[in-house]
Parts: C-alpha cells; sequence; structure tokens
C-alpha cells in the first residue's frame, strides 16, 4: 500500500516493529512469529541474528539486546529503547479512523461508554497523523438490523424482516433463512431462502429496514428455484450514464443494440420506462406491449387534466 | 545488505536513546557501521537518515547549545516515535482492533494490518467485546482510496476524468476536503477549481486514473463545508407537488419534505434538484405518481411519455 520500500527498508521497519512484539509476547514460538510477520522461518531466524547485532553505543553485552530464540521460542532483554511500538503511519491512522466511524453505527445507542470512547480514539489518532479534513463512512444499516442477522446467522435460525423492495415499490414483511452475506459489485446483501417468496433471494442490506430473529426452526425445502430468466433485447436511442449503470453497460452508443437477462418482469418494465426516451424494449414482445399500455394509461392522466 | 541496516537499527536506537542533540561526529565515533572516507560517512549518513525518514521516523535537527554557534546535532523524540494513546484500556484496545478488522480484503486492508500488529504490541491485553461485526466490513474503494487520503491531508489537486450524467468525459480539478462512503459507494468532496464551489464525485464514476499534483498556494478550507450534510445536495430553490398512492412510491416519500394525505393518495412536497433525475424517479413509479407541480416537470413526463409509447408501439 502506498509506499513501496527497498528490500533492505522493508527489512528495517520489520525489525523495528519485531522488537516491541517479542516484548509483549514474551516466548512465543518462533513459526508464529514467522507467521505473524509473514514471512518464513528461515528469513525470522536471519532477522533475529541480525537484531542481536544491534544495541546502544558501546556494543558490549551490557549494550546489546538480549535475544533468546534457540529453543524454537523466542524472548528478548535488554531492549528499553525500541521496547514500545512504532507511531502509526498516515495510511494505518486513516483506516483506523474510517474503521471507527464504521465501527460507531454497530454500538448500541445506549453503549455512550463505548462511543465516548471511539470519539476519543478517532481525535487521538488524527493528532497522531496531522489529519484536520474529515474522512467519513456511513455504516450501510442499522445497529439493531445488523446485530439481529449477526445473531440469526450464528445459531441458524430464522429472521422477520421488513424489505423495501425498489422493483415492486413496497415494502413487505418476509420471513428468511439468512445464508450468508455476499458482496456484488461492492453492494452487501444478505443471501437467504425467503419463505414468502419459497425461492432463494438476495436481500440489500441497506433495504432492510428491521429484522427480528423468530428463533423458530425451519428448513429450506429441496428443489426450491421456480424463477425464470427473462431474455431481453434492447436499443439504445440516447446514451446516458444512468442507463450504462442500470444495465452495467460502460460503452453505449446511440444506436446499438444489447441483450440483458433479468429476473424481474417489474424491474426490466420500471427500468424502461424511468430510461424514458433514452432505449427501447426490443424483445420480448408482452413485455414491450406492456410498457406501452403503461406509458398510454399514464399519459392520459396527464392530458385529461 | 544486513551490515546497512543494523546501521539504521543502531542509530535509530541511538538517536532515540540520548537526552541531547548528538552531533554528527560523535555520531560517526559512537554508532557502529559508519566506516571509510570523512566524505563516505557523510554520504553514507544522508542516505541513512532519509531513509528512516522515508520509513516515517522524524528525525529532528538542532543545537543542544543555542548560544554558541554550534555544529547541528541530531535527535528522534520518543514521544514522536511511539504510539502514545495515553492511558489505554483494554476495551479500547479491542475497538481499535475490530476498526482495523473492518477493512479486510478492502482498501487498507495492509495499513490496517500493520496498525493492528503495532496495538498488540503495546502489551494491552484486549477485552473480549461483544459487538455485531460481520455485518460491518469497508466497501473496497478500489486502489485510489491511499491517493485521495493523501491528497486530503496534504491539500493537493486532483485531476480526473468524470462521467457525467450524459456519459461525457470531463477532466475536473478538484482540492479534495472530504470522503465518506455511503450506501456501497465512495464519495469524494472537494473544491472544483473551475467553479470554485463544492461539489461531490462518486469514486467509481471516474475513469481511468487520478492524478495528484501540488494544490494551490492560497488553499483555504470553505468554512461553509459539513461533511454531514455532503449527500443533503444544495439548498433547493423549487418544490415539487406529486401525487402518491398510499403504500407506493417508497424511494419519493424518502425524499419528501412534507407529506399530506388525499383519500387513497398522499400529496408529497419533494425538493427538486435535478429535474431530470426527479423525472426519472417519477417515471420509474408508473401509474402510482402523478406530477401536480411545476409544469416544467410534467412537460418533460409528458415528452418521455410520448416517446415511450411512440417507441413500444
Amino acid at each position: 500500500m502506498g509506499k513501496n520500500f527497498s528490500a533492505p527498508l522493508e527489512r528495517t521497519a520489520r525489525l523495528l516493529d519485531l522488537v516491541p512484539y517479542i516484548h509483549a509476547h514474551q516466548g512465543i514460538a518462533l513459526k508464529d512469529l514467522a507467521a505473524v510477520f509473514e514471512v518464513s522461518n528461515a528469513q525470522m531466524v536471519n532477522d533475529l541474528t541480525t537484531l542481536w547485532m544491534c544495541g546502544l553505543p558501546g556494543y558490549t553485552p551490557l549494550e546489546l539486546m538480549d535475544l533468546d530464540f534457540e529453543s524454537g521460542y523466542v524472548s528478548i532483554s535488554n531492549a528499553p529503547t525500541l521496547a514500545k511500538p512504532r507511531s502509526v503511519t498516515f495510511d494505518e491512522g486513516v483506516a483506523l479512523i474510517l474503521g471507527l466511524d464504521l465501527l460507531r453505527a454497530s454500538i448500541p445507542v445506549d453503549r455512550i461508554d463505548l462511543l465516548e470512547k471511539i470519539d476519543f480514539l478517532s481525535a487521538r489518532i488524527s493528532t497522531i497523523i496531522n489529519l484536520s479534513s474529515t474522512f467519513s463512512v456511513i455504516a450501510p444499516i442499522n445497529q439493531g438490523v445488523s446485530a439481529a442477522i449477526d445473531q440469526a446467522l450464528s445459531s441458524r435460525c430464522t429472521l422477520e424482516i421488513e424489505y423495501h423492495s425498489v422493483y415492486r415499490d413496497e415494502v413487505t414483511e418476509r420471513v428468511v433463512f439468512p445464508i450468508e452475506i455476499v458482496e456484488i459489485d461492492g453492494q452487501q446483501y444478505l443471501s437467504s431462502y425467503c419463505y414468502s417468496a419459497s425461492d432463494f433471494r438476495q436481500f440489500k442490506l441497506d433495504r432492510i429496514q428491521s429484522a427480528v430473529v423468530t428463533h423458530e426452526i425451519k428448513t429450506i425445502p429441496k428443489d426450491s428455484s421456480k424463477t425464470e430468466k427473462i431474455n431481453s433485447r434492447l436499443k439504445v436511442l440516447k446514451p446516458n450514464r444512468q442507463i450504462a449503470e442500470r444495465f452495467s453497460k460502460s460503452d453505449l452508443k446511440a444506436g446499438s443494440e444489447f441483450v440483458f437477462q433479468t429476473y424481474s418482469q417489474q424491474w426490466l418494465e420500471r427500468s424502461i420506462l424511468s430510461s424514458g426516451d433514452g432505449v427501447v424494449l426490443i424483445t420480448p414482445p408482452e413485455i414491450r406491449a406492456s410498457i406501452a399500455q403503461m406509458a398510454q394509461s399514464m399519459l392520459d392522466r396527464y392530458k385529461d387534466e | 545488505m544486513s551490515r546497512k541496516i543494523e546501521r539504521l537499527i543502531n542509530l535509530t536506537i541511538a538517536l532515540l536513546a540520548t537526552k541531547r542533540y548528538l552531533t554528527k561526529s560523535e555520531i560517526f565515533r559512537s554508532v557502529e557501521g559508519y566506516e571509510g572516507s570523512a566524505e563516505t560517512k557523510e554520504r553514507m549518513f544522508e542516505r541513512d537518515k532519509d531513509d528512516l525518514r522515508s520509513l516515517g521516523i522524524e528525525i529532528e535537527v538542532g543545537s543542544f547549545d543555542p548560544i554558541f554557534n554550534d555544529e547541528a546535532g541530531y535527535r528522534i523524540k520518543q514521544e514522536k516515535y511511539q504510539l502514545d494513546l495515553g492511558e489505554i484500556t483494554p476495551t479500547e484496545i479491542s475497538l481499535l482492533s475490530l476498526a482495523a478488522q473492518a477493512w479486510q480484503g478492502a482498501s487498507f486492508d495492509e495499513a490496517a494490518q500493520k496498525a493492528l500488529l503495532k496495538l498488540s504490541s503495546m502489551g494491552v491485553p484486549s477485552d473480549s467485546l461483544s459487538l455485531p461485526t460481520s455485518a460491518h466490513k469497508v466497501n473496497d474503494g478500489g486502489g485510489d482510496l491511499p491517493l485521495i487520503t493523501k491528497a486530503i491531508a496534504e491539500q493537493q489537486l486532483i485531476t480526473f476524468v468524470y462521467l457525467d450524467s450524459q456519459l461525457d468525459r470531463q477532466e475536473r480539478k478538484v482540492v479534495p476536503v472530504g470522503l465518506s462512503s455511503r450506501s456501497g459507494f465512495w464519495y469524494i468532496s472537494g473544491v472544483d477549481q473551475e467553479i470554485q464551489e463544492i461539489r461531490t464525485f462518486r469514486i467509481d464514476r471516474i475513469d481511468g486514473e487520478i492524478t495528484a499534483t501540488k494544490g494551490p498556494k492560497d488553499f483555504e478550507l470553505p468554512q461553509s463545508f459539513d461533511p454531514a450534510r455532503v449527500f443533503d445536495g444544495d439548498a433547493s430553490q423549487s418544490f415539487a407537488i406529486i401525487d402518491v398512492r398510499k403504500g407506493k412510491g417508497f424511494s419519493l416519500r424518502a425524499l419528501a419534505s412534507s407529506s399530506q394525505s388525499l383519500g387513497e393518495w398522499d400529496q408529497l412536497r419533494l425538493p427538486i434538484y435535478n429535474l431530470n433525475t426527479l423525472a426519472s424517479l417519477v417515471l420509474w413509479h408508473g401509474i402510482d405518481v402523478y406530477v401536480q407541480e411545476p409544469f416544467e416537470l410534467r412537460e418533460l413526463i409528458v415528452a418521455h411519455l410520448e416517446k415511450l409509447v411512440n417507441n413500444h408501439g
């Protein structure tokens, strides 16, 4: 990340960080230490041998660090100057500050003690890395939802959720069996079996409005997939960013056609309507007709009044 | 190679342990590894200083007796070198560790792991805090986040090509002032140098590389910038009056500043930030939404609907 140090510098940094780590973990197994610092055992022995030669000016046994690792377990003494960990770098500080910001949203609101600690730590690290600007991460979901999902996932039980479906434009209550949290194109989804739909569904985390663990033991029916894919063909009339993002097409040209697959007829109809004069649906013909009809009835109302 | 590393470590230790500034000649005399002609030693020392500084170690230059025009001396202040979080509790260590873990697999993961290593070297045990964390991972902002955060801290000028809503590629020159993440997307806010106003850009809409150069000398952080209000849009001068069927139009309801019940329908008052965006959102909701005002929005929607009927007839 950021800077790529040359090999000797990277090794210098590692040696400086090794001393406080061993200090805090006296007697750690050599192979564990190598794993923590992501180097081979041989490299770790090399590193420790080099450290052994370092110390305060004078460089007699009195001033040199005392390292013991021949037994396969590592301990250190006589290294007071380097015993404390180095300060955090700018990137490390930023990672912590943004992480704390995200963490803030997962703390129950009545834990004022923890929230205050987070503010304190964030301010402290900002001072250390000399940061006066603002970074903020807004957690995708609220604390209650997140806690319920966690509990359901770890205890393998069902959840009752209120979900805002943008395709159907409704908020529905559903009972789901959560399987895992997946990330698709940078967005997080709860992958679940939905008993209301009798099928597997992915729920976008930030559209889950509430979630309650039901403690009901339910099973996922076998052979439960009944959804059919819709194959559609579209023609671009006026390319714009919204169309490009909605249909995940990076190179839109006026007059070009492309094929698009979806599971939801409603999503397709609404997407075409909302693209206005930007795209035309060519096939399937029944959805094309339904779009024409929807647009006509909307138009009638505007013409009437 | 080993000898250079030893010398760097020894130099660090010597500069950390000293209570006063060490002069170059004292360093050459006492720190092991400085050998050769005076010129060679001088060169070695200059390079070593640069190397340590590039590792983030601050070397202070000063003289221990300001009255006499002494030779410059060097030292590393313990309090600058060490991670100083003050009196820190096991709970605080746990909070920081959880914060670092939020980056698993995302942009700052490597830096976060290094920070974790330092935290676990503080010799403070951590508490087992039972907090929900699995649902809270930072979304990956791609490789640009470190560059952007550095540009924000140093008030650099960043230049990039941005895809506007008509897919036109525009070159933007911006002094970034804030970074935020919402609904899985990362945004940069900054002062657009062409119009001297704050604009917010979604990072995944940037086409190609972001380059950072030295920022304008007289740059001042705008007083009016409030990071919490990045997503609120500019103060809107105009409003739309839109009828929405009960139990429908949730995305529009979320934007409404007021709502009034009209039996089967609710009448919403919505700020207009962008007429085209609002028209598109209205069209998405089909027959469940009807625009009363303003006239331009009705006109725009009627024009789109006529095309839609024609194109699909």
